[in-house]
């Protein structure tokens, strides 16, 4: 059992014959004007959160149950039909669901429905927690679900026996094992780094679960964790997203995110806290569920100028982690090295390669802005695509053949594909620095699928294949420059449209092919405004000093246009202005924005003279605005 | 609902006794998964967990329904005291499996075998993917025993204890065999692997023979109570063997289960192995090899299809049942007294 998430396409089924009920998914551009004032701020905010709450309570069929939790936990937020909802839910609870997808909508309904349920609907609720075994998963956003629900059903039942909860646990016992783990994971977070880090989708399943921690947790210790966490989750998105698209590296992504940038919870995220984007159709699906407490969270000031209002480029570093390794591994949780270079233009994000998750990791990628990023592929990478029972028993606890094969019926239909965009490998070294990314591969003979694809967005226009070897191109108002440093071909793209079903699309993308075992990319961007016109740039960058070769092992060095003087040789670490890059030195994050060092449990935000300090050693939030 | 009655004596509990006395009777368990679209979170729309394969060849679910048990134990003692292995820890019942309690907390996770001292029953041993640990309680607590278990390779896929002697165990990690002989107070390895030891058996005809099953290190055997090993030269070893089984009514024939070779079985005490797949389905992903204690039946559980048997050790198969199933473990337990 991989990490599924299967009310995501549950969801998104129901999407098609409601989109006119969207109208910030379907409307025009948001404004992306800075609003200074802190009460249209909040209006603004909660006039998104009702529109969510609108659109779901609006599939609901007159005289009809609810069909679902969703409905419910949006119409208890709404404070209406509480008899309907009794009901509904009564009739929902007689088929129990069985792990942590389950267990926080039903938590969200119980803690909603505290003062609007029947006695009949509660005892309903209670009963399904004694009679079927929640399946606690394996992946940490389970867990994060699955104990962010036990906890707070513990304290909503505080004084039951064993005998009345699916695991044989008191009130007691489960109260005091949900808050170990919980603060042992949010301890891991703030000294060695998020795991999961940057999801275009799970990002939902931590948010949501915080934000209910943070509403509900009757234990005020408990409530200010969440709040902290959930505000920890937030700067980190805003950190990484360009006018409310997340961009790469994320540990988790899958085949429509990693493509169509903007489609993904992430999205959702962005657009109603910050209301820079449009939302993503069905409000990314998950939305719903924080929408229904939103109004309990105040997106502070830093956050949303950190998302809205940059005064220029920036270099953000921070260090994230790997998921837990059980074998194949000299370590158990590997430090993940990110690099965030935002410009008005584009961002370029990276980590430095290598397995940071099994199967839905994004590497890097250069991502432009768009005016309306709706449908729009606006990105650019290359990886190498790994299908390895090997790599998925290093985070799995199965045997190895199954894996392959089995993970692909469960929400990750691309993993076995030779032509997909979606994921990390072993084999992967990259270095960035700044708006340069170099990217090189040393594949073992026998590696299934011994081949590495880049992205070449259909919505790329003046893509040129030069004869020095680099491929231009322009994206937005960003200028690419991509360097295959192996031959390659072109080749149309059937991409995977569903990753659940595996029905393919032709979109128009291109991919670049490159049967290579000894391989490597070199991209560098830029902004269309920093040179007279597109021949400019091209020349600047044939201009360029590049050396390389591929044996024995690949090899670059590279005059970036920002100067610096890059050497990379595959195996070994990356060398700048003669310097090597010593990534034990890393801090848990570095850059005009977020700033915590390794181990201290301690983040501090900024932006302009607003400063907040999140100190999990204290639980405390400071906000101060700093002498200029 | 479970309903099992037990010789007491613990001589019965691994059929090791068969020679001389009349063979017991056994009852078969099967741990198993029937999750056709099952995602975390979903409905459990098919029956996953415990199955019992009763007089009649008919597979019957019993206990909860539970897609990720992984192995079963029983206090030979009292077979109203149950074990399981599962996703979410060690499962303990006190009532034949009508109720359990995790009896593990969050710091544990997908135990893959559990296995109950037959001489000093209140000790458990769960192998854990990051160690090993020890109940010394009935399951009551489950202090981790790793001293002398690597820092990294310690990944556990199987744990058995010596019938012979109490707290004597062995281990089949990721980084080869480990052996106790003082309770799990510490362990030394006996026998290093490049990958993960899948199985460990040891023979109901001979307790100073065990077998076990690798990943990529073939299939090994000790004919001195598992302090030294050798590799069986004549099982294949590129790709990866599930797990092993005895015949507890013939000494000399054992099988192997493999996702890529199927059915290996010896009828020469390892001398020689055949691939016996022949009736099985083409793709037959051979997940779990069982053989039946009491008449030599063999049992081979090809992966989300269903279970087959032969009656003649491999040379024919037929269709048993638990379509679409996966099963983890085939469980024998002696129910002479049922």
């Amino acid at each position: 059992m991989k990490a599924p998430s299967f009310v995501f396409s549950i969801l998104a089924a129901c999407l098609a014959g409601s989109l006119s009920a969207q109208p910030s998914h379907l409307g025009p551009i948001p404004a992306r004007i800075v609003v200074t004032h802190a009460d249209q701020r909040r209006a603004a905010y909660e006039a998104r959160v009702d529109e969510v709450l609108a659109w779901r309570v609006g599939l609901a069929k007159p005289g009809e149950l609810l069909p679902d939790m969703a409905v419910i936990a949006a119409k208890l937020a709404r404070r209406e039909d509480g008899e309907l909802c009794s009901r509904s839910v009564i009739a929902l609870m007689q088929e129990p669901g069985s792990g942590p997808f389950w267990m926080f909508p039903v938590v969200n309904i119980a803690y909603l429905g505290r003062d609007q349920l029947s006695p009949e609907a509660k005892k309903s609720i209670r009963d399904a927690w004694r009679s079927v075994m929640q399946i606690r998963g394996d992946t940490e956003n389970h867990w994060v679900m699955y104990y962010t629900s036990l906890y707070l059903m513990a304290e909503l039942y505080p004084n039951d026996p064993a005998t009345s909860w699916y695991n044989g646990k008191s009130s007691a016992e489960n109260l005091a094992e949900a808050r170990a783990y919980l603060i042992d994971w949010m301890d891991l977070a703030t000294t060695v780094g998020q795991g999961e880090f940057n999801p275009t989708h799970y990002i939902g399943e931590y948010a949501i679960p915080m934000l209910f921690l943070a509403s509900w947790a009757e234990d005020p210790a408990m409530r200010q964790r969440g709040r902290m966490k959930l505000d920890w989750l937030f700067a980190d998105l805003a950190e990484n997203s360009l006018e409310g698209v997340l961009h790469g590296a994320n540990a988790r992504t899958d085949d429509t995110s990693v493509i169509e940038r903007w489609n993904a919870l992430a999205t959702f995220f962005n657009w109603i806290c910050f209301g820079n984007t449009p939302p993503p159709a069905g409000y990314g699906g998950w939305g719903l569920y924080f929408a229904t407490a939103a109004k309990a969270y105040d997106v502070p000031e830093v956050i949303y100028r950190i998302a809205v209002d940059r005064g220029g480029d920036f270099l953000q570093r921070d260090l994230k982690r790997t998921r837990r390794r059980w074998r194949n591994s000299d370590v158990q949780l590997a430090p993940i090295y990110k690099t965030n270079y935002s410009r008005r233009d584009y961002a370029v994000g990276s980590y430095q390669g290598g397995l940071s998750d099994p199967i839905q990791a994004h590497v890097w990628d250069v991502t432009w802005a768009v005016p309306d990023p709706r449908g729009v592929h606006n990105t650019m990478f290359s990886m190498h695509p790994v299908s390895s029972g090997f790599d998925m028993q290093t985070y799995f606890t199965e045997l190895p053949d199954q894996m392959t094969k089995g993970v692909t019926k469960e929400g990750k239909a691309s993993y076995d594909s030779p032509d997909k965009f979606l994921g990390c490998s072993r084999f992967e070294q990259v270095f960035q620095d700044l708006d340069t990314v170099i990217a090189l591969y040393d594949i073992p003979p026998g590696t299934r699928f011994p081949h590495i694809n880049g992205f070449f967005s259909k919505d790329l226009v003046n893509l040129t294949v030069d004869p020095s070897g680099w491929i231009f191109a322009q994206g937005g108002n960003a200028y690419l420059a991509y360097r295959p440093l192996a031959p390659y071909e072109l080749q149309p793209v059937a991409r995977i449209k569903s990753s659940w079903t595996g029905e393919r699309a032709d979109t128009g993308d291109k991919r670049l092919y490159s049967p290579h075992l000894k391989n490597g990319t070199i991209v560098q961007a830029a902004s269309a405004g920093e040179f007279k016109d597109f021949a400019a740039f091209q020349a600047a960058i044939r201009a360029l000093p590049l050396e390389f070769k591929l044996d024995p092992v690949p090899t670059v060095r590279f005059t970036t246009l920002r100067g610096k003087a890059v050497v990379c040789t595959y195996g070994a670490a990356p060398v700048v202005d003669g310097q090597a890059v010593d990534y034990t030195r890393w801090k848990l994050f570095e850059g005009p924005y977020l700033n915590a060092e390794k181990g201290s449990r301690k983040l501090t935000l900024t932006h302009g003279r607003l400063e907040r300090v999140l100190d999990f050693n204290t639980l405390t939030i400071t906000d101060r605005v700093r002498d200029n | 609902m479970i309903r099992l009655k037990f010789h007491l004596l613990l001589l019965g509990l691994l059929a090791g006794s068969v020679g001389a006395a009349p063979a017991p009777q056994h009852t078969t368990y099967l741990c198993a998964s029937i999750s056709l679209n099952y995602v975390v979170g979903s409905k459990l729309v098919t029956l996953s967990g415990l199955y019992e394969r009763g007089a009649d060849d008919a597979y019957r679910h019993f206990g909860l329904n539970f897609p990720g048990i992984f192995a079963l134990a029983v206090d030979p003692r009292d077979p109203q005291v149950l074990y399981a292995a599962s996703l979410n820890g060690a499962l303990c019942s006190r009532d034949g499996g009508k109720t359990w309690r995790i009896g593990t907390s969050w710091d544990m996770t997908e135990p893959k075998d559990v296995f109950v001292d037959p001489n000093a029953p209140d000790h458990v041993y769960l192998a854990l993917p990051d160690g090993i640990a020890v109940s010394p309680d009935r399951g009551a607590t489950w202090p981790r025993r790793e001293n002398g278990l690597p820092e990294r390779g310690k990944y556990t896929q199987v744990v058995k204890v010596d019938r012979t002697r109490a707290g004597r165990a062995l281990a089949g990690c990721e980084s080869g065999l480990y052996l106790t002989e003082n309770g799990a107070a510490s362990w030394r390895r006996v026998f290093p692997t490049q990958t993960t030891i899948t199985d460990l058996r040891q023979s109901p005809h001979d307790a100073a023979l065990w077998l076990a099953t690798t990943q990529s290190d073939g299939a090994i055997v000790s004919r001195d109570g598992g302090l030294t090993w050798k590799k069986f030269a004549g099982v294949p070893s590129a790709e990866a063997l599930y797990n092993v089984a005895f015949d507890a009514t013939n000494p000399s024939r054992y099988a192997i289960g493999s996702w890529t070779y199927g059915v290996l079985v010896t009828e020469d005490g390892g001398q020689t192995w055949t691939e016996r797949n022949a009736g099985l389905p083409a793709e037959h992903y051979v997940f779990r090899v069982g053989v039946d204690p009491d008449n030599g039946r063999l049992f081979a559980a090809v992966f989300k299809d269903a279970i087959f048997v032969s009656d003649d050790f491999g040379r024919t198969w037929r269709k048993d049942g638990l379509e679409g199933s996966t099963v983890y473990n085939f469980v024998f337990v002696p129910s002479a007294a049922k």
